[in-house]
């Protein structure tokens, strides 16, 4: 898809980063004290999902979105929610596929969104597609316990 | 055989001479039969030490039967003089063909075929990913071959840039058609009424929704093509490609860092871009159809300057989405259609609300106020008097052409020559250029059509010409195309002015009808506007040569036509036709001639 340099900068200076005081509103990129929040985070680039995926002591869930794709905005958030539930045993990873291309091809995604449970730098489940909470939490809890 | 040469007295061993000559070539890399004293031997040497390459010369003048040697050499390549030079067992020549097989790359591909140097490292490497370049590579790596494909885009003025596929998939066809399809649904929702459907709101358009809703698809299809070239194991990068010297190129991405890589061919498919004015403001205040579509904006108030396809398409759906546009031309519509359709398309853009200013172009582009959209204020000169035009609009796109992007890759630096006027590369009918591996399809051709589907053909093909044993080539005749206006223009063959140049006006048939949609009665739109017009060659069994047709879903009209055209479409044979009814492409044409 098409990108303007300019409002792409124009669009980050959002008051999100400029706000004043007190904690700021809870969003997927910004530094908040909510509780699904700490579960989750964007991942910056390969090493950054080296030291936060790969070599982490506890699972991972990899969420591999993309800005056009329109189911990955109704699974995004749904999957945060049940990672939020497992209070802190699953941490859940965002990737941008447009953003960290060798990572996607790295792990062999075509389609998206694509969700990959890691464990110890190892891919153990993976899905493709829309899923529900139940199912979600199926997933989670499988991850977490095996 | 003959006397023994000059210089010697004994009868010479020819068997053995010609032993011991083919030895020599046999178990040498570079061969070089030579004088010491000659210049153009030198500068043989000079050559292949200038690329590194060894070589072994044989100093005929300072060897015992040396003239022998000659003259067997005389009867194997019937070249008498020195230099006489083989690479790998073949004969190239003297000094002169030694230099033009460097140029042309010859002598490196027969260098490269021996054990002992680098292999390059691709079969094939081609620039421009878009649907020329993706197509041949997919189809070329289908065959087994190793294959990378470079595909860079330099940003706009404005700082707008996109992903893999191409202008069609980014900022032409797709984007152009769902705009277009847009604004016939607003025309639909107008004529809804008429047929029974009720609703209270007015119905408004939302710039944004729309260009969120393209540009996601455009992502989805950008996301496809990377994953389709990964499964077909071609290397993709997204670097800017430049040729520094036969067989090899830079490639320099985003960031700056540079790599090289060599391959036995190379295809060039770059594509073209925008051409701007050259008048002030026009690239810090104008866009073009590479900015459009991706407008985080409403345009607004828009001048539209051109008269190409590219300006009448967009002025046409921007006018359907209900915003005020004018188009500024600087002398005819559509230049190289056939003009009594382009005039046509003209004027019901015209009676819809489009304004037209003709014989003028733009001198300045100022910027009243800074905005999304902001303020311009253009001014233009009459083209036949002192009149000036000045006007005030929201945006200002720029449509008044298209350059080749081949200057700036380092042809030069290898020998490809190009159409200086218009930066086009020639080629033969397999799409070679002038230097033996490098090759040229898509928009960039010169004298060739500039369509999607024609590349995508022309790069198939051509791969399997290269890897896979065909001889096809690709058909440039009677290619079917449509213009995306309000009111769609298909055509197949020739206009009627070149027909008329080619054929004589009495070796014409022309069959024409107006027709009114059944669609279009009942909520009472024009019953005089569409029209379909058939060329016939006379003295060919009255072939179609020329199809025209003006009308509601004519690119669809156009398809069938063109396969039968292909086969040899008669007036006979469409009159035996049914027609399927109630349609637009059943159209009886009238008898009479224009």
């Amino acid at each position: 898809m098409a990108q303007r340099l300019v409002l792409r900068r124009l669009l980050s200076l959002t008051p999100r980063t400029l706000s004043p005081q007190g904690p700021l509103a809870p969003h997927g990129r910004a530094f908040s004290t909510s509780a699904g929040c700490r579960n989750t985070f964007n991942v910056q680039d390969g090493s950054d999902f080296q030291d936060r995926v790969v070599n982490n002591p506890k699972p991972v869930v990899v969420d591999f979105h993309a800005q056009w794709c329109g189911p990955c905005k109704i699974l995004g958030p749904r999957l945060e929610k049940m990672v939020a539930k497992q209070e802190g045993k699953v941490l859940m990873a965002k990737v941008d596929i447009d953003d960290h291309t060798d990572l996607a091809i790295e792990y062999e995604v075509s389609a998206v969104p694509t969700v990959l449970a890691m464990k110890n730098g190892d891919v153990v489940d993976k899905f493709v597609g829309i899923k529900d909470e139940d199912q979600l939490e199926a997933f989670l809890k499988k991850l977490i316990g095996a | 055989m003959s006397p023994p040469p000059p210089g010697q007295t004994q009868l010479p061993d020819w068997d053995g001479l010609k032993l011991q000559v083919r030895t020599l070539i046999a178990s040498h890399r570079v061969m070089i039969f030579s004088k010491s004293y000659c210049p153009y031997c030198n500068k043989v040497k000079e050559l292949f030490r200038s690329m590194h390459v060894e070589y072994y010369a044989l100093e005929l003048d300072v060897t015992a039967d040396g003239p022998s040697i000659q003259q067997v050499l005389a009867e194997l390549t019937n070249q008498r003089t020195v230099p006489n030079v083989f690479v790998n067992g073949t004969h190239i020549g003297g000094c002169d063909s030694t230099y033009q097989a460097y140029h042309d790359g010859s002598l490196q591909k027969l260098l490269g075929d021996s054990k002992d140097t680098e292999p390059y490292d691709y079969d094939l490497i081609i620039i421009g990913g878009g649907s020329g370049g993706l197509a041949c590579s997919k189809e070329a790596a289908a065959l087994g071959k190793k294959v990378m494909v470079l595909d860079y885009v330099v940003p706009t003025p404005l700082g707008t840039s996109w992903g893999l596929g191409g202008t069609c998939v980014n900022v032409g066809c797709i984007p152009k058609k769902l705009m277009h399809q847009a604004a016939l649904l607003g025309q639909a929702l107008q004529d809804s009424r008429k047929y029974g459907w009720q609703y209270e709101e007015q119905v408004k358009h939302n710039w944004e929704i729309m260009v969120e809703a393209i540009q996601n698809y455009i992502g989805s299809l950008n996301w496809g093509y990377r994953v389709s070239l990964r499964e077909k194991s071609v290397t993709y990068l997204n670097s800017y490609g430049e040729f520094i010297e036969p067989h090899k190129i830079k490639a320099t991405n985003r960031k700056g860092q540079v790599t090289y890589h060599t391959a036995e061919t190379f295809v060039l498919a770059t594509g073209e871009r925008p051409r701007y004015l050259g008048i002030p403001g026009d690239k810090e205040y104008c866009i073009t159809s590479d900015d459009l579509f991706s407008l985080p904006y409403c345009p607004g108030k828009t001048l539209v300057v051109g008269a190409s396809y590219v300006a009448l398409e967009c002025a046409g759906f921007l006018a359907g989405l209900g915003l005020d546009v004018t188009v500024m031309v600087r002398s005819i519509l559509l230049r190289g259609f056939d003009q009594e359709m382009a005039e046509r398309v003209g004027a019901h853009m015209e009676t819809h609300g489009v304004k037209f200013i003709r014989k003028f172009v733009p001198v300045q582009v100022e910027q009243l106020e800074e905005g999304m959209p902001g303020r311009l204020k253009v001014t233009a000169k009459s083209t036949e008097g002192p009149e000036i035009f000045e006007e005030e609009y929201n945006t200002v796109l720029i449509a008044i052409g298209r350059d080749a992007c081949t200057r700036n890759i380092g042809l030069e630096t290898i020998g490809v020559k190009i159409n200086e006027k218009n930066g086009k590369v020639p080629v033969n009918d397999e799409e070679q250029t002038n230097v033996p591996y490098v090759y040229a399809i898509g928009d960039i051709l010169d004298g060739k059509l500039e369509l999607t589907p024609v590349a995508i053909q022309a790069g198939k093909l051509l791969a399997r010409r290269l890897y896979g044993g065909s001889s096809t080539k690709c058909d440039y005749i009677n290619v079917p195309t449509t213009v995306f206006t309000p009111l769609e223009y298909g055509s197949c063959g020739l206009a009627e002015e070149r027909a008329i140049e080619e054929f004589g006006k009495q070796n014409l048939e022309v069959y024409h009808s107006l027709f009114w949609p059944l669609e279009w009665t009942v909520p009472g739109r024009d019953n005089n506007t569409c029209y379909a017009k058939i060329i016939c060659s006379k003295h060919d069994n009255n072939r179609v040569i020329g199809f025209h047709v003006l009308g509601p879903n004519a690119g669809e009209v156009t398809q069938g036509f063109a396969a039968a055209i292909k086969c040899g479409l008669t007036k006979e044979l469409l009159d035996e036709t049914i027609g399927i009814h109630p349609t637009c492409g059943e159209v009886r044409e009238g008898e009479g001639t224009a």
